[in-house]
């Protein structure tokens, strides 16, 4: 009987990663139909003086880009090669490699230590230090993280003309310069993480169970460990909502240190025009939601009760 | 306690930076020879850009521009949001379908990219209401997550008792809207709207360090070539030489991203202000 419902779990299981991979494809092809748009300039030169720039758009365009598109990816086999000669592919992975160094830990410790925050929160609300704590993680969720990240150079900055040892504060060539980009990244999704497991647990106040929990005599450390367990399923909807965060402001933030990865780089191939670079630099952005998608569900039936998932 | 005080502060805190605004009407424009950009000094508390103009003079000149092309983007966001929610919710011709893919494709691409593709595109780069089309792009681009919140709202309002007393009385849909929703959803959507003037205000701060703002002419330089001039005040345009300028005069972009920064706190308490005035309302203890 067990097996069977164990089985009946596996399917429904991965019927979800199914749906999910479904989705992921609708919106890969709907990101590339995006990026082709015709976005080119035309030259025109009538004289030496007269050079007129046109950027034309009709749907006969588009139609001849996305085929132009098509036969280019079947004819390389994969992306082609780069400018520099190497596989675009390769060049990418560099890059990529370079951002994971920043969007692993970032994302470990919004959820990790978010929930185990947001727990110590709810624990403490009654007393001083979690009503700061709350007060605080809401003033500095207010924080863009572009200013946060401009602050710390200021300040950086300021020590260092009074003393402070120095050390490179942009680019990506030291050990450690991945830390300056990941502090300020990590900050709003970990207030956020906080904040909404506290919350989350707040409205499981009220159950029944709770009341049972204390009624076999178990202390509230227990029953904070009940509730966090029925709080799974919000808490591990928010790691896409984490990821996407994060993902978003690596660009911005990639490109004001000076760190060369891969959000830096989508950002100049955009604004360059270069679809096959932006689409191997995105691609791996989408591969990593579509990741944490997955993941999230596996853990959601893995953890989740039967009958609750 | 201090979070009580600054709550119910927070909804005049507005006001305060617009009469800010009116005092101090003066650009200080002088050119010394010596290099423009001043660091922070007792004459100019925030320094001075580029070409010598005192930084907290432009910050207070730019803040209502800046804040009224937030305040358009939230307010064209919601006038969208509204109706499409309310056909969403009646599943009217699929429009649920739609906004569930829309949302699909924002949960996987970040904001700013999918601005950044739809900005550069030509049609908009060269009309000449280049202006109006990215407030819509910018607009549009958040807007089904909006439709989606209010969506779920009004599931959850349509699920009670006096709604199908209105529909036994025979309201029309427009009116049951106007009516029966809507007084209810008030206060829901003002506080989702002011929550939404902070995330337009970092968005726009995104976008104004790839360089991309509202306020743009498209000006043909010698070569041919189409090039963007900015001809505004406003603060995501301050942020754009941010690249180079962090590594050399780092006040210049520190104080408008100081200035955002204090822009979305005040939204943001105004928006707990508001929500703490209706919750109790509501409770009535």
């Amino acid at each position: 009987m067990y097996i069977f419902h164990f089985f009946l779990r596996g399917e429904a299981m991965l019927y979800s990663i199914l749906k999910s991979a479904a989705v992921f494809l609708l919106i890969l092809i709907g990101f590339i139909l995006i990026l082709l748009l015709p976005r080119e300039q035309e030259i025109t030169v009538f004289s030496a003086f007269h050079v007129e720039a046109d950027y034309p758009f009709s749907f006969e365009l588009y139609k001849e880009r996305i085929q132009d598109f098509t036969v280019y990816i079947v004819t390389e086999k994969g992306l082609g090669d780069a400018r520099s000669g190497r596989p675009v592919s390769e060049e990418s992975a560099i890059f990529v490699k370079r951002s994971i160094k920043i969007i692993l830990p970032a994302f470990m410790v919004s959820m990790l230590l978010g929930t185990l925050m947001g727990a110590l929160q709810f624990y403490r609300r009654k007393k001083f230090s979690g009503k700061l704590q709350n007060f605080l993680s809401w003033l500095f969720s207010s924080i863009p993280d572009f200013f946060l990240f401009i602050a710390i150079q200021y300040l950086l900055i300021l020590l260092m003309q009074q003393g402070l040892p120095y050390f490179k504060l942009y680019g990506h060539e030291n050990w450690y310069s991945f830390l300056l980009p990941l502090i300020s990244l990590s900050v709003f999704p970990f207030l956020h993480m906080s904040r909404f497991t506290s919350a989350a647990l707040e409205n499981e106040m009220g159950e029944e169970y709770v009341r049972t929990t204390y009624a076999k005599g178990l202390g509230d450390f227990k029953a904070l460990l009940h509730m966090l367990w029925n709080c799974w399923s919000p808490i591990l909807n928010q790691a896409q909502l984490v990821m996407l965060y994060i993902l978003s402001s690596l660009p911005i933030i990639e490109k004001l240190a000076g760190y060369n990865g891969a959000g830096k780089e989508l950002l100049f191939s955009i604004t360059s025009n270069d679809e096959i670079k932006a689409l191997s630099l995105m691609l791996p952005f989408l591969f990593i939601m579509f990741i944490t998608i997955i993941l999230s569900q596996i853990a959601k039936f893995w953890l989740m009760p039967k009958g609750r998932a | 306690m201090l979070l009580l005080a600054i709550t119910f502060a927070g909804p005049y805190l507005p006001f305060v930076d617009r009469e800010l605004t009116k005092i101090t009407y003066i650009l200080n424009e002088d050119k010394k020879p010596v290099i423009p950009p001043y660091p922070p000094s007792e004459e100019y508390i925030f320094g001075t850009d580029k070409s010598g103009r005192d930084l907290l003079s432009l910050i207070i000149l730019g803040a209502k521009e800046t804040i009224l092309l937030v305040a358009c983007i939230t307010g064209l966001r919601y006038t969208l949001a509204i109706p499409l929610s309310f056909l969403a919710h009646k599943k009217w011709m699929g429009t649920h379908l739609f906004l569930k893919w829309l949302n699909g494709l924002l949960s996987y691409i970040p904001t700013i990219i999918i601005v950044m593709l739809l900005a550069m595109l030509p049609p908009f780069l060269l009309t000449e209401h280049r202006p109006l089309f990215l407030l819509l792009i910018i607009g549009l681009a958040e807007m089904p997550r909006a439709a989606e919140m209010i969506k779920l709202e009004f599931d959850q309002i349509s699920s009670k008792e006096y709604i199908y007393g209105g529909i036994a009385a025979g309201a029309s849909p427009y009116r049951l809207f106007r009516t029966y929703y809507l007084p209810f959803l008030f206060s829901k959507l003002l506080v989702y709207m002011v929550t939404d003037l902070g995330k337009v205000m970092f968005l726009l701060g995104q976008l104004g360090f790839v360089g991309i703002f509202i306020s743009q002419d498209l000006v043909q330089s010698m070569g041919g070539d189409w090039q963007l001039v900015n001809n505004s005040i406003s603060w995501p345009m301050m942020l754009m030489k941010a690249f180079e300028d962090i590594r050399g005069p780092i006040w210049i972009p520190f104080f408008p991203a100081f200035a955002m920064t204090c822009a979305i706190l005040t939204f943001n308490i105004f928006a707990q202000g508001l929500k703490s005035f209706f919750t109790k309302k509501v409770r009535y203890i």
